[in-house]
């Protein structure tokens, strides 16, 4: 698989604020790659490098091989950048926004990929308005429309979902994962992090504007030694206390439920005591760790300095 | 410095759209302080020559009056353009997209240029009720007018990346632009300046611009119309060099 994006030693500052140090990352050609990080972690201040938004220190950054700086018009062609603020042209209805966007990026006569994006993007009936009577919904699905009009090849998605509702937020996940499988590469930035584990091939964690960790989805989870073991008994389960002495569990229900978290290695033997208790059980059920478990690790939202 | 058509002709359309959709606002109010001044000074002044002119006050004024508007909405038009860009957000736009800096620099412009133009012309038409309309030399007429409009096309682009909310662009246009508009010679003639005043008004740059096209009407001009151009088309294209270097390192619009 061939590189989409080539990031090599960006540094960037506000001042004395480091917003990015040392970011060197590469993202694959048809990628569904994930940035995720708290607030103020770096991502944007990525992303407005890449679009020519932000203007870094040092370092270099490649679009399909060119260099941002020096083929700035050529890699401007190749993404498509949905911002994360949502910003609107008042003048202009929803369609002449996209007429006017294609002329940008040299399209003439775009109105086959104009009605497509309007049909996906749930806009059809609003094209003729002016994005002052769009809901915020509308508003952000109208800058994901601008940011594809020109077919890029790299979609860069900056919190896309923010303020869109559930149902519309599936079809556009949907369209989404449909332009991946047709190679688009995807970059993904959301403070939903299940919609990250669902989607995202590989994803970069950053904090404090250095990337913390990039791997696949699954070597991420699997970094963090964690099952959740949940059982319900036909009856009150007397006699566990003793049992499970040396673990830490969280009793439930009158006893009938208990919640067990623990490393993988002590899976079989926690079972096993269980087992011999001869207690019936309803309902079992084994959970893994999440990706938020690995986020929180890493990004020290939970307070850990270790 | 490449410019792709599709890519510069819609920067244009984007800026001549942006002002006609409120034409009220951009085309025609600016004819009502204009239209003000033409009724008050034809009936105030219509037995009154200029001294060393031998036409009437009307005749005078009116290419100075023409200009006075023409300088305004250039200078509007991409101003306006351009913080609006920045207080709705979508300066990004233009960012995002594969603009040479060139062409964003000559997009805003020709899109001061067509207000301006517009709303000269349509002044110039008014003025016919009261002149009668006469212009001894066009296509010089023509010419001047294209290179002031992009002058303050271009004046318009910077006002509007250095500033950072609205009231940065009245500054601009209160502490400067009228001012060396209404001290260029609109209404009078430089050369009947007493003392001193004849000289420093050379240095007033907007002085060559109504000097030129006066000439351009009447035929006659308090100095010589070569010089002027010479002047005029230098101005335009220093500052055109800046706008093109503005752009290029994101003055005011990158972070």
């Amino acid at each position: 698989m061939s590189t989409a994006i080539k990031i090599r030693d960006i540094n960037k500052s506000y001042g004395s604020l480091q917003a990015l140090a040392d970011i060197n990352l590469d993202i694959k050609k048809g990628e569904f790659f994930g940035l995720l990080g708290p607030n103020g972690a770096g991502k944007s201040t990525l992303i407005g490098i890449l679009g020519g938004l932000v203007k870094k220190d040092s370092g270099s950054v490649t679009v399909l091989g060119k260099d941002i700086i020096k083929n700035y018009r050529e890699t401007k062609k190749s993404l498509g950048i949905v911002p994360q603020e949502i910003t609107f042209d008042p003048y202009f209805t929803v369609r002449e926004t996209l007429e006017i966007h294609s002329g940008y990026f040299g399209i003439k006569d775009n109105d086959e990929k104009i009605d497509e994006l309007l049909e996906a993007l749930s806009l059809t009936d609003k094209s003729e308005i002016g994005p002052r009577q769009l809901s915020g919904g509308m508003k952000r699905r109208l800058l994901i429309a601008k940011a594809l009009v020109h077919d890029p090849e790299i979609i860069v998605l900056d919190e896309p979902t923010a303020g869109v509702d559930v149902e519309l937020r599936n079809s556009l996940w949907e369209y989404v994962i449909s332009l991946n499988e047709e190679g688009k590469t995807i970059i993904l930035t959301t403070h939903y992090l299940e919609e990250a584990e669902a989607l995202c091939d590989r994803i970069a964690i950053m904090n404090k504007g250095k990337i913390v960790k990039v791997d696949t989805k699954e070597n991420l989870i699997n970094s963090i030694d964690k099952k959740l073991i949940k059982i319900q008994f036909a009856e009150a389960a007397h006699g566990l206390d003793e049992e499970l002495l040396e673990i830490d569990f969280n009793l439930k229900n009158n006893k009938r439920e208990i919640e067990i978290e623990t490393a993988r290695q002590d899976l079989d033997k926690i079972l096993k005591k269980i087992n011999d208790l001869n207690l019936e059980i309803v309902d079992i059920d084994i959970e893994s760790a999440k990706l938020e478990d690995v986020f929180i690790k890493l990004t020290n939202l939970g307070g850990d300095d270790n | 410095m490449t410019i792709n058509s599709i890519t510069f002709l819609s920067l244009v359309r984007r800026e001549v759209a942006r002002f006609t959709k409120v034409a009220i606002q951009t085309i025609f109010a600016p004819l009502i302080s204009t239209g003000l001044y033409l009724i008050i000074f034809s009936y105030s002044f219509q037995n009154r020559e200029v001294a060393g002119y031998g036409v009437p006050y009307i005749s005078f004024i009116v290419p100075g009056l023409i200009m006075m508007s023409l300088i305004q909405n250039s200078f509007a038009n991409t101003s306006s353009s351009l913080i609006g860009a920045k207080y709705n957000g979508i300066i990004i736009d233009f960012l995002l997209a594969p603009f040479s800096y060139i062409e964003l620099s000559l997009g805003f412009m020709i899109g001061g240029m067509v207000r301006g133009l517009l709303v000269g012309t349509v002044t110039y038409l008014v003025s016919i009720y009261f002149y009668g309309g006469a212009i001894a030399h066009p296509l010089l007429a023509l010419f001047f007018a294209v290179l002031v409009s992009s002058i303050f096309s271009l004046f318009g682009i910077i006002a509007g990346l250095w500033a950072e909310k609205f009231d940065h662009v009245s500054i601009f246009s209160n502490f400067f632009i009228t001012p060396l508009t209404f001290l260029s010679g609109v209404f009078y003639s430089v050369k009947g300046l007493p003392g001193i005043w004849s000289e420093v008004s050379l240095f007033n740059p907007v002085f060559y611009m109504v000097d030129a096209v006066r000439f351009a009407f009447i035929g006659q001009s308090d100095i010589s119309p070569y010089f002027s151009a010479l002047i005029i088309s230098s101005l335009a294209v220093f500052l055109l060099v800046v706008v093109t270097y503005l752009f290029k390192i994101g003055y005011k619009v990158k972070s």
